[in-house]
């Protein structure tokens, strides 16, 4: 889900960047610090939108650069447990399938998969019914339930289930 | 520990009624095999997933077991003894998924902190992608690919035409004490009946008399604003 937060930061500058353009050069330098990074307890980091507060700046002890502490508000894309959403499938395998929602991934395994569906390899591998109505193949859209995050440096990885009512295939990429 | 294994599901308590897993034995083994195939490459996986324990999917670091858990198969129990999230009744698991798979954002985020919904956000990343159009004669400053996967996501993921009126119908809903981020849930998902919300929002379940009516009349309103495709 997407989120608007106000985050606070220090910002680093070295004395080459002070003058008139030192707060352009403090917000730069913010967004090519802070945009893209992801964290556990905001999620990813997708845009700031405006600089509520530069506070004042501390000179740091034996060497020149200054600290600058930032309030800004951004764009958070933030995953949790018990949401529901809509992904596009990247992979199938016999595990399971892979499926992207903005910059998360999600891994649905083949245990929280209803059970009449069965993987079919092939070239394009897929989970089908047995009566073939419905297929989850690459490109194909679930709505899945998140049940389970994880975190690392630069993205988040989640855990979905399609086993639970009103989950499932939203429309086939072969019949769109 | 090991004899308690060796009995498979002698133990009354481990059989789960809801049995998610309708496996054999003897696919058991073969996904055994798949699963210390998958294990060899090494791959650190640890969720927080104590809200699953019907299923005995045990996700454990490769440093204390290195494979996955299934309650399927004799040798299993033993190794799902090691003080790992697993089975432990009948119906006290039950109640518990169904509670920690509940939207519990607003405990987990500071106060501050704002919900959006994906057409509101579609809204916000378009109008800064215009802004960087206009700055990128400096070419340093570039958007990162998160920014244009979640531009996407959202662009796609909006059905509305008006944010705001959907904001206004579905605020309706929050003095029934509907919190924001299940506003959020409901709007991104564009239920189509009172039952499809109950079912994705499990923690309205609590409240289903009372909101049931109002439901109905915002989800009607909804239809209307929803963007013909």
């Amino acid at each position: 889900m997407f989120f608007h937060i106000v985050l606070e930061r220090n910002m680093q500058l070295h004395p080459r960047h002070f003058g008139r353009n030192l707060r352009e050069n403090l917000v730069s330098k913010l967004m090519k610090d802070v945009e893209g990074t992801c964290s556990g307890r905001h999620g990813f980091v997708v845009a700031i939108t405006g600089i509520e507060n530069v506070g004042k700046g501390l000179i740091r002890d034996g060497t020149g650069f200054v600290t600058f502490p930032v309030k800004y508000q951004c764009v958070v894309f933030r995953p949790f447990k018990g949401e529901v959403l809509e992904a596009v499938v990247t992979m199938v395998n016999k595990m399971g399938f892979f499926a992207e929602a903005g910059p998360v991934q999600i891994f649905v395994s083949n245990h929280l998969i209803p059970d009449d569906m069965e993987f079919q390899s092939g070239d394009m591998p897929n989970y089908t019914t047995s009566d073939g109505s419905v297929k989850i193949q690459k490109d194909s859209e679930v709505r899945l339930k998140i049940i389970g995050t994880r975190v690392d440096a630069t993205e988040i990885f989640c855990i979905g289930t399609i086993k639970d009512d009103f989950l499932g295939v939203i429309n086939d990429p072969t019949t769109a | 520990m090991s004899e308690k294994g060796g009995k498979g599901f002698s133990l009354p308590t481990k059989t789960t009624p809801k049995s998610a897993l309708k496996s054999t034995p003897a696919s058991a083994t073969a996904r055994h095999d798949d699963n210390s195939a998958k294990s060899k490459r090494g791959r650190k996986v640890q969720f927080g997933m104590e809200g699953l324990p019907n299923l005995g999917f045990n996700f454990s670091s490769p440093k204390s077991d290195g494979k996955f858990a299934i309650p399927v198969g004799k040798g299993d129990w033993a190794k799902g003894g090691k003080g790992e999230k697993v089975v432990n009744g009948g119906k006290a698991p039950v109640a518990k998924e169904a509670k920690s798979l509940e939207l519990r954002v607003e405990q987990e985020l500071p106060e501050n902190v704002k919900c959006l919904m994906d057409c509101e956000a579609a809204n916000i990343l378009e109008g800064i992608q215009e802004q960087m159009v206009m700055l990128s004669q400096d070419s340093t400053i570039k958007l990162p690919e998160s920014f244009h996967l979640g531009l996407q996501y959202a662009k796609t993921r909006s059905y509305y035409t008006n944010p705001q009126s959907v904001r206004r119908v579905l605020e309706a809903l929050s003095k029934y004490g509907v919190s924001y981020s299940e506003i959020c849930v409901i709007a991104n998902t564009c239920p189509e009946t009172v039952d499809e919300v109950f079912a994705l929002v499990r923690s309205l379940e609590a409240k289903k008399s009372r909101l049931s009516e109002p439901l109905k009349d915002v989800l009607d309103e909804l239809g209307k604003l929803k963007k013909s495709t």
